[in-house]
C-alpha cells in the first residue's frame, strides 16, 4: 500500500506547480495516459457540460500556445484539501476527492477574489516507483466565471 | 504625432456615420432611453424551446428592458410569457431558473396561477375581499411571445408590436436551411462584465478584431477566401456575414471537424447579428447564440447558448460540446479574448475618463474587415433613439 502522504503530496504539488506556472513540472506528475477535464452540471438547461477536455499531449499544446494568446495575466492560487483517498491494490490505483478553491489576484494592486470552487476527482496510478496522475476531473460548482481564463485549474 | 486636448476632441476625419461619441456607452440617461425605446420595443430571445420541452416546463428570463419574465409551456403545448411578479405584494413567483409547475403558487400568501396566466386561487379571498376583488382581477401580465427561427422563444413586451417575422425580415435567410431541423441547447453559461452592451454587439459585428484571436488569425485570416467574406445589412439594424472555409487543422492540436452541420460547407462559418443584441454564430458543428442584456450603461450580462441537433447521437453531441467549449466556453481560446476586449473598453471608456470617439471608419467593399456592420447598427440605433450616435447631446463641435 502506498502511503497516503505520498498521494496527498502529489495532489498538493500539482497545485503548487500550476500556481507557479511550471507547466512542465505539472506534466511530469502525470502518467502518459493522463486525461484532464473541467466539467459542470448546468441547472438552467438540466445538462452536463465539459468546459475543457484534454489528454497529456493536448495539455502540453495548450500550455505551449498560451504565450500566443491574449490573456488575463492575473495569477491563480489553488487551494486543495484532500478529502478522501481510496486505494485499489489490485488495480494499483487510488481515487481521491479534493476540495478546490481558486483565487484570482490582479496584477494591478493585487486584489484577490474568489474565482471558483469545486471538487477535484483524481485517479492516481500507483504502479510505478512514484504515484502519478492518471486523470483529473475538476468538477466546478461555480459557473459564473467572469471573463473566463486560459489556464486550466 | 501625439495630440493635445483640442486635437483629441476634434471631429475624426470621417463622415458622421463613421464614428460615435463614447457617451453613448456611458450615459445613464441614454441607457434608460434605450430600455424604453429599443429593448421594450424589439423582439428578444428569452430561451430555446428545448429548455422547456414538456407541458408546464418554465424558464425565467431577465428581460433587457428591465422586466423579470418567465416563459412557460401550457397543457396545450403552447409557450406563453409572463412577468415573474405576483399581483398581490409583488413577490417573485418562480425562483428557480427552470422547473415544472402545473400550478404556480406564490410562496408569500399562496395566490395561485395556471400556465395560461389565470389566477386560480386566492386563499380566504371572499373573507378578505368580499365581492370587491377576486381571481378574475388578478391575472398575470402576459407579454407577446412566438417560437421560431430555429425554435427560439422570442418575447416582446410591447403589446402593440408587429409580428416577429416583420421584425426579422430576411435577416436570418442565410441560415434558413441550417435552422430548419429541431435543435437543442446543449450548453449554457453567462458572463457579467463591467461594460456597455453595444460594445459586445459591436465585437460580434466586426471581424477586424481577428487580430486579437491567435486561433482565428491562423485558422482563418491566413487562409484563402478570408477576405472575400461579405457583410450584408437588413432592415431593423440586422446584419450577416457569409461563409468561408476555415482550416481548423492549422491550429496545433485542432483537427478538421467531422460532425459538421446540415447545409453548412465543411469549415464554413455564417454569422448573423440581430438588433439590438443577439448573435447567431454557426461554425464547425455548433450554433452559438449570444444575448446581450444590459444592467446599466456600464454593466452587462451575456447569455451564451450552444446548440446542436435534437437528433444527435451521444458521440455527435460530445463532439459538438468539445467544438464549442474549446473556443467559446469560459476556458475556451477565443471567448476569453473577446471578453478581455469588452472589459478593457469598459475600463477605458467609463464616465469621466475623457474618452471621446470610437471609430467605425473602415471601408473595404463590405468585406470582412469593413466596419459597415457597426455603422449599420448605429443607423438603426440613431433612428430609434432620436439621437445622433456621433452627437447624442447636440453639443459636439462638428465640422
Ligand atoms: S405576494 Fe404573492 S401571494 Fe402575496
Ligand atoms: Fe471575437
Amino acid at each position: 500500500m502506498t502511503s497516503k502522504t505520498l498521494i496527498d503530496e502529489l495532489i498538493y504539488r500539482s497545485a503548487l506547480l500550476m500556481d507557479s506556472k511550471d507547466f512542465a513540472g505539472f506534466l511530469d506528475l502525470c502518467d502518459p495516459a493522463f486525461n484532464y477535464s473541467i466539467t459542470a452540471y448546468i441547472p438552467e438547461i438540466r445538462k452536463e457540460t465539459a468546459w475543457l477536455e484534454q489528454n497529456k499531449e493536448g495539455m502540453k499544446l495548450l500550455f505551449d500556445t498560451l504565450p500566443r494568446h491574449n490573456s488575463d495575466h492575473a495569477s491563480l492560487s489553488r487551494h486543495l484539501t484532500v478529502y478522501t483517498v481510496e486505494q485499489d491494490e489490485a488495480a494499483k490505483q487510488a481515487k481521491t476527492i479534493s476540495f478546490l478553491q481558486a483565487f484570482k489576484t490582479s496584477l494591478d494592486g493585487g486584489a484577490t477574489e474568489l474565482f471558483a470552487v469545486g471538487k477535484v476527482h483524481d485517479t492516481i496510478s500507483l504502479s510505478g516507483d512514484k504515484p502519478l496522475l492518471l486523470s483529473r476531473n475538476v468538477r466546478l460548482e461555480t459557473r459564473l466565471l467572469g471573463i473566463g481564463f486560459h489556464i486550466p485549474l | 504625432m501625439s495630440r493635445n486636448e483640442t486635437a483629441w476632441k476634434e471631429q475624426p476625419k470621417f463622415p458622421s456615420t463613421h464614428f460615435v461619441d463614447t457617451r453613448i456607452y456611458t450615459d445613464k440617461q441614454i441607457f434608460r432611453e434605450e430600455q424604453e425605446k429599443i429593448f421594450n420595443k424589439c423582439w428578444i430571445i428569452g430561451c430555446h424551446e428545448s429548455e422547456i420541452p414538456n407541458a408546464n416546463d418554465y424558464r425565467t428570463f431577465h428581460h433587457p428592458g428591465g422586466a423579470q419574465l418567465f416563459m412557460i409551456r401550457g397543457e396545450d403545448m403552447k409557450v406563453r410569457a409572463f412577468y415573474n411578479i405576483c399581483p398581490h405584494r409583488g413577490n417573485t413567483l418562480l425562483y428557480d431558473p427552470v422547473g415544472n409547475a402545473k400550478r404556480i403558487t406564490c410562496i408569500f400568501h399562496a395566490w395561485s396561477f395556471n400556465p395560461k396566466g389565470d389566477c386560480i386561487d386566492i386563499p380566504r379571498g371572499k373573507e378578505g375581499y368580499q365581492e370587491r376583488y377576486d381571481c378574475k382581477d388578478a391575472g398575470l401580465r402576459e407579454v407577446k411571445s412566438e417560437v421560431g427561427y430555429g425554435g427560439f422563444v422570442w418575447v416582446n413586451v410591447d403589446d402593440n408590436s408587429g409580428p416577429l417575422k416583420d421584425y426579422i425580415g430576411d435577416a436570418l435567410g442565410l441560415m434558413e436551411e441550417n435552422l430548419s431541423m429541431p435543435l437543442e441547447v446543449f450548453t449554457y453559461h453567462k458572463a457579467i462584465v463591467d461594460s456597455n452592451y453595444k460594445l459586445w454587439h459591436d465585437t460580434n459585428s466586426e471581424f477586424y478584431h481577428d487580430y486579437m484571436h491567435y486561433f482565428n488569425r491562423i485558422t482563418g485570416m491566413l487562409q484563402p477566401g478570408y477576405f472575400d467574406r461579405q457583410y450584408k445589412g437588413y432592415p431593423n439594424g440586422h446584419a450577416s456575414v457569409g461563409s468561408m472555409e476555415i482550416k481548423y487543422d492549422a491550429y496545433a492540436g485542432s483537427k478538421t471537424r467531422s460532425v459538421g452541420w446540415p447545409g453548412l460547407a465543411p469549415g464554413g462559418w455564417v454569422l448573423i447579428d440581430l438588433f439590438p443584441g443577439m448573435t447567431f454564430n454557426l461554425r464547425t458543428s455548433v450554433l452559438r447564440m449570444d444575448t446581450a442584456i444590459p444592467l446599466g450603461p456600464d454593466k452587462l450580462i451575456i447569455e451564451y447558448r450552444g446548440l446542436g441537433l435534437k437528433s444527435d447521437t451521444p458521440e455527435q453531441r460530445a463532439e459538438r460540446i468539445r467544438d464549442h467549449n474549446t473556443i467559446w466556453g469560459p476556458f475556451g481560446r477565443n471567448l476569453h479574448e473577446d471578453l478581455l476586449g469588452v472589459h478593457g473598453q469598459g475600463l477605458a471608456m467609463r464616465e469621466g475618463s475623457d474618452s471621446k470617439w470610437v471609430l467605425h471608419g473602415r471601408e473595404e467593399n463590405s468585406t470582412i474587415h469593413d466596419e459597415v456592420g457597426m455603422r449599420h447598427f448605429y443607423a438603426e440605433w440613431s433612428k430609434r433613439m432620436g439621437r445622433k450616435a456621433y452627437d447624442p447631446f447636440n453639443d459636439n463641435k462638428l465640422a
